[in-house]
């Protein structure tokens, strides 16, 4: 299985240590693990003009960074988001490379279980999973609000959430839940 | 009644969220004496220092945005996160969102809209409600006299809050309505935002034929 890493840390930090932790089991578990700082790619946030639906199918205009973001989702089994919770919520870091993977999918709309969803672009989607940092404001209900959106988020990305973890739980069971189906 | 507005759009002045706030406004500015001042915070970032002095001074502050991936756009919750150092800094501010989305359920803004609810607790605000609004991308496919509808709602909408303070629950119902399609929505709805937005969207710019593209491979 091919392990995604999407570090949404602002800056070097414990988060960086978990996760260099968490990695290194899941490779000694026989997966590979790739890591994305965010923090050290350069893309511009979405501007929502569609072009990459309705202009140049698939692709978004904006020559940067977004390019590797798209690839590399697309081309692992799990993508791991991991991010400090700040004012309630991932990282604007991760949120901007989140608006960004949209070429991925395809404008065209669908029922699923009764509601309207995008339709799939590719083939296949990897499983997004969520490791978060608990700031001193972050409580229960956050964790709560966070893993609703994300899961919803998760349908519109072709995708299922598979955990919602925090960075305070040993790294072990961080990597087996990773690894397990 | 003075209301200050964010519009986090990262369309700016060219997006629908600005399109229905525009009708929001000028409910609003019926009322003699009412002003509105409103700020394009994608202009600002990344230090939204306008946006923070605004956020200090507002007696009322409407923050309005599109839904994207089922959030705020990323633009916006930078936004939110220059806020922090001003929690408990204006414990009087009124403090309300708008969340339209291009889907046409209502439902699925819900859940951004729990988040934004909590903010206002998070930064020591009284939360003044949601406005809600699905159906928002097809604006420019539906028929003239539906879109009407929306447009005179949301004038609507400004014009009692212009003179009471409060958004009308009945007429937030209204607009919120579909909060779900049902099984025949769903089947007559699909097909025709496929084909006149989508379609109809990528045949003008000939490359229909490209719709399925594959740029990253397989």
């Amino acid at each position: 299985m091919k392990v995604l890493f999407i570090n949404g840390s602002g800056n070097a930090s414990e988060l960086d240590a978990y996760m260099a932790t968490v990695m290194g089991l899941v490779s000694k578990a026989g997966h590979e693990a790739k890591e994305l700082v965010l923090r050290d790619m350069n893309y511009s946030p979405c501007r929502g003009c569609f072009n990459c639906w309705v202009k140049t199918p698939g692709l978004c205009v904006f020559k940067d960074d977004g390019d590797i973001l798209c690839r590399e989702f697309l081309s692992c089994d799990l993508a791991v988001i991991t991010s400090p919770v700040i004012m309630g919520y991932p990282a604007a870091l991760v949120k901007n490379a989140l608006d960004r993977i949209i070429p991925l999918i395809h404008p065209h709309l669908e029922d699923v279980g009764g509601e309207v969803h995008h339709v799939k672009r590719y083939k296949k989607y990897p499983a997004i999973a969520l490791m978060l940092e608990k700031a001193g404001d972050t409580d229960d209900e956050d964790i709560e609000i966070i893993s609703e959106i994300f899961q919803r988020a998760a349908i519109n990305l072709q995708s299922w959430l598979k955990f919602v973890m925090l960075t305070g739980s040993p790294a072990e069971e961080a990597s087996h839940a990773i690894v397990n189906n | 009644m003075r209301l200050s507005i964010i519009n986090g759009s990262p369309r700016a002045t060219t997006g629908n969220t600005e399109k229905l706030l525009g009708h929001f406004i000028k409910g609003f500015l019926e009322k003699d004496g009412n002003s509105v001042e409103v700020l394009h915070s994608i202009k600002h970032r990344p230090d939204f220092i306008k946006e923070k002095e605004m956020f200090r001074d507002a007696e009322r502050l409407l923050i309005a945005f599109p839904l994207y991936i089922d959030a705020m756009p990323g633009s916006v919750k930078e936004l939110f996160e220059s806020f922090e150092p001003l929690k408990g800094e204006n414990t009087g501010l009124k403090l309300m969102f708008m969340v339209q989305c291009g889907f046409p359920e209502t439902h699925h803004t819900r859940f951004v809209a729990r988040y934004c609810e909590k903010l206002a607790r998070r930064l020591e605000c009284e939360f003044c409600g949601s406005i809600c609004k699905g159906g928002c991308e097809g604006l420019t496919v539906q028929p003239p006299a539906l879109v009407d509808k929306v447009f005179s709602r949301f004038h609507d909408l400004g014009a009692v809050y212009g003179e009471t303070g409060e958004l009308d629950p009945v007429i937030l119902g209204k607009l919120a309505h579909p909060e779900h399609l049902t099984a025949d929505n769903l089947k007559q709805v699909i097909p025709m935002v496929n084909a006149f937005l989508w379609d109809g969207w990528m045949k003008k710019n000939n490359v229909l034929e490209k719709s399925f593209d594959k740029p990253y491979g397989d």
